[in-house]
């Protein structure tokens, strides 16, 4: 066993192996997808139960955003 | 006072080095040891800076793992105060509660046992010096390599062969003193005595802040003869007493919580101290049942001391660590939170010089402390477009708030900005600089952005400033459009604020990523429509060109303050966890995205 292969181990004991940045980011991002989806529904809801034009006008806003982000998210898992 | 202290010293410690070369055998001992203790110490922060937050992260998270990491790290540190300075510092920056705290403290107290029983079994007992010597030599050429893990090691090496040599100059020295003058005839019985080398040993460690140098002091003297059994005893007492007073020390620069900290040392090692001064003579007793067992002869009160120190401390942790949440019960109690009435000085909370030895530590550190002046900067910021920070927190709709606000509020923003943002601003740019200097690149490229989003607040604090002369003005004005303009920018600003504030208070990583892409949509939208209701006014004279001029520089300005908070905001959110930073990040819509999002929607409302 090499020195950098002993070391891993070690910290694989101790449970403080770095795991992989790629595999993380993309759990992160699946993660953050569903809890936006699910965003996404409840300001649809919140749409729809909205009469004053200006706070009906700024969650529209944010449905778009999330709808981009969803978008954007779903491209990057893709990858 | 401190100064006329060290006088008085220097010159007992001259007269007495001129009646004795055997007192001075053993100061220098002292000494020497001392300093090996300081390199061993130096050489530990060198060898396992960056891993140990990371460990503590992973085996800390209850109270029985906090009590092992703490007798681990003592052993190897051989320095109790020094664990508990190490978890005032994690405390401070959040990474481990006070209750995991006080496991590092109590683990601290068993790992301490261990340096007793290596120098009562193995260092009075061989001729210590022939290794220290070597150790010397190695550890100096491991020094002066360019290594970092190298250095560490020279430094433990050179750590561990001066205290070695400390040894064997207490030693020599405690042997010589036999030859000329028997010590044991200033020995005391009774209460009294136990009582007064309590005190002695109590004594002996504030100054030299190392229980463990105390307690080396008292296994030498005792191997000579030179003190009783029962004195030792109390002495050692007395150095667990004294104890505290390194993490005390070092809590003076600590937040409150670690403040708490240094309290529950104190408080466990003096009642615990307290308590057993009443039971020596029974103590000894149980020693000498318990000795044999464990292969100790009837004579080595060498180790005999080293078994006493083991049961002092093991009673120590079987006392307190049933109690340990009623104990934060009480240091909640005792230590709250220090408000900063608004005409005082205010300083950094959380940064302390521990935290520069551990990259983690010292990220959580700059963000909590980053956070603090962020909260400052709100304050003002709010106070510059005349509303408070309770109104902006308040559920209260924004044109209510205009409509309670009517009146100019008049703050002077130079004096806010030398009480409550000057020293930590100060503070933060040297803390970053300094860890800059330490770490990895990579630690250092998730530090910069702090930093900069620190550098982000006071522009947009300049901006609010330059800001405020003319809202000041046009609030109390009689043209009704001007006013109707700055009330305009006012409304925009408290709905940022608003939406930043949430940004940094909430728990849902969700609400945060969308609000972060909202501000920017938010604000480039904002500064479209600005323009085009500058224009109209212009066009038709309803403000002048005085007006116009001062619209247009102070729309620059809150713009300048909208998209300076926002990097804020990002950053402190996107770093709050490591772990998770890229995917936050990678969702966060980025300018470009915003600006087609912006087009969008303004091409929707045009058509």
């Amino acid at each position: 066993m090499n020195g950098l292969k002993f070391i891993h181990s070690v910290k694989a004991l101790f449970g403080i192996s770095t795991p992989n940045e790629e595999g993380t980011k993309k759990q992160t991002i699946k993660e953050l997808l569903q809890k936006l989806k699910l965003r996404r529904i409840t300001l649809k809801q919140e749409l729809k139960d909205e009469s004053d034009l200006i706070k009906r006008e700024a969650i529209h806003d944010s449905i778009k955003i999330i709808k981009k982000q969803i978008k954007k998210g779903k491209e990057i898992l893709d990858e | 006072m401190k100064r006329l202290l060290l006088i008085v010293v220097i010159l007992l410690l001259s007269y007495a080095f001129f009646q004795s070369t055997n007192i001075l055998h053993i100061t220098a001992g002292v000494a020497i040891f001392l300093f090996g203790m300081r390199n061993l110490e130096e050489g530990f922060r060198f060898f396992v800076g960056g891993l140990l937050d990371q460990f503590l992260k992973k085996i800390t998270h209850n109270l029985y793992r906090s009590i092992l990491f703490g007798t681990v790290i003592t052993t190897l540190m051989q320095s109790s105060g020094l664990a508990a300075v190490i978890a005032i510092s994690f405390i401070s920056a959040g990474l481990i509660s006070v209750a995991q705290g006080i496991g590092i403290i109590l683990g601290g107290n068993i790992g301490t046992t261990t340096g007793a029983w290596l120098i009562a079994g193995l260092g009075l007992k061989i001729n210590i010096a022939t290794y220290a010597l070597p150790m010397l030599v190695f550890g100096t050429l491991f020094v002066f390599q360019e290594n970092k893990r190298l250095k560490g090691i020279g430094y433990a090496l050179v750590g561990l062969g001066f205290s070695f040599l400390g040894i064997a100059y207490m030693k020599e020295g405690f042997d010589a003193f036999k030859e000329t003058i028997d010590l044991t005839q200033y020995s005391a019985d009774g209460l009294k005595g136990i009582l007064l080398f309590a005190l002695i040993g109590m004594i002996v460690t504030m100054i030299s802040q190392s229980s463990h140098a105390s307690l080396v002091l008292i296994l030498t003297a005792l191997s000579a003869s030179q003190i009783t059994y029962e004195n030792a005893i109390a002495l050692t007492i007395g150095a667990n007493l004294g104890t505290p007073i390194t993490a005390i020390i070092g809590a003076l620069g600590a937040s409150f919580e670690g403040k708490k900290l240094a309290g529950a040392h104190f408080l466990i090692n003096s009642l615990t101290g307290f308590l057993l001064i009443g039971f020596v003579p029974q103590f000894i007793h149980f020693i000498d049942l318990t000795a044999p067992f464990l292969g100790i002869a009837e004579n080595d009160y060498t180790l005999k001391l080293a078994l006493y120190h083991t049961y002092f401390n093991l009673i120590c942790v079987l006392l307190f660590a049933p109690m340990v949440h009623g104990l934060v019960t009480l240091l909640n109690r005792v230590f709250k939170p220090k408000e900063v009435a608004e005409k005082e000085r205010d300083d950094v909370l959380f940064i302390n010089d521990v935290a520069l030895d551990f990259p983690d530590t010292a990220q959580a550190i700059l963000l909590k402390e980053t956070k603090h002046l962020y909260n400052n900067i709100f304050d003002i910021i709010a106070q510059g477009i005349s509303v408070t920070k309770e109104d902006i927190a308040s559920g209260m709709e924004v044109d209510d708030i205009l409509i309670r606000r009517n009146k100019a509020m008049h703050v002077n923003m130079d004096e806010y900005y030398e009480l409550r943002i000057k020293e930590i601003y100060g503070k933060i740019i040297n803390f970053a600089i300094l860890a800059q200097g330490k770490f990895s690149d990579e630690s250092n490229r998730r530090l910069i952005p702090i930093k900069n989003a620190t550098l982000g607040m006071v522009e947009a604090f300049k901006a609010s400033k330059h800001m405020q002369k003319n809202m000041l003005f046009y609030l109390e004005s009689d043209n009704e459009y001007i006013r109707q303009e700055y009330n305009h920018i006012r409304k925009n600003l408290i709905k940022h604020l608003r939406n930043m504030q949430l940004i940094i208070n909430t728990t849902e990583e969700d609400v945060a990523i969308l609000l972060l892409s909202k501000l920017q949509f938010d604000a480039q939208k904002y500064d479209i429509a600005a323009n085009k209701s500058l224009d109209n006014l212009i066009r038709t004279n309803k403000i002048t060109y005085t007006m116009a001029t001062s619209l247009m520089n102070d729309t620059t300005y809150a713009y300048t303050i909208v998209s300076e908070l926002t990097k804020v905001a990002h950053t402190l959110f996107i770093h709050a966890d490591t772990q998770s930073s890229e995917g936050r990040e990678a969702l966060i819509l980025n300018e470009s995205e915003i600006t087609d999002l912006t087009h969008s929607t303004e091409q929707r409302s045009t058509s």
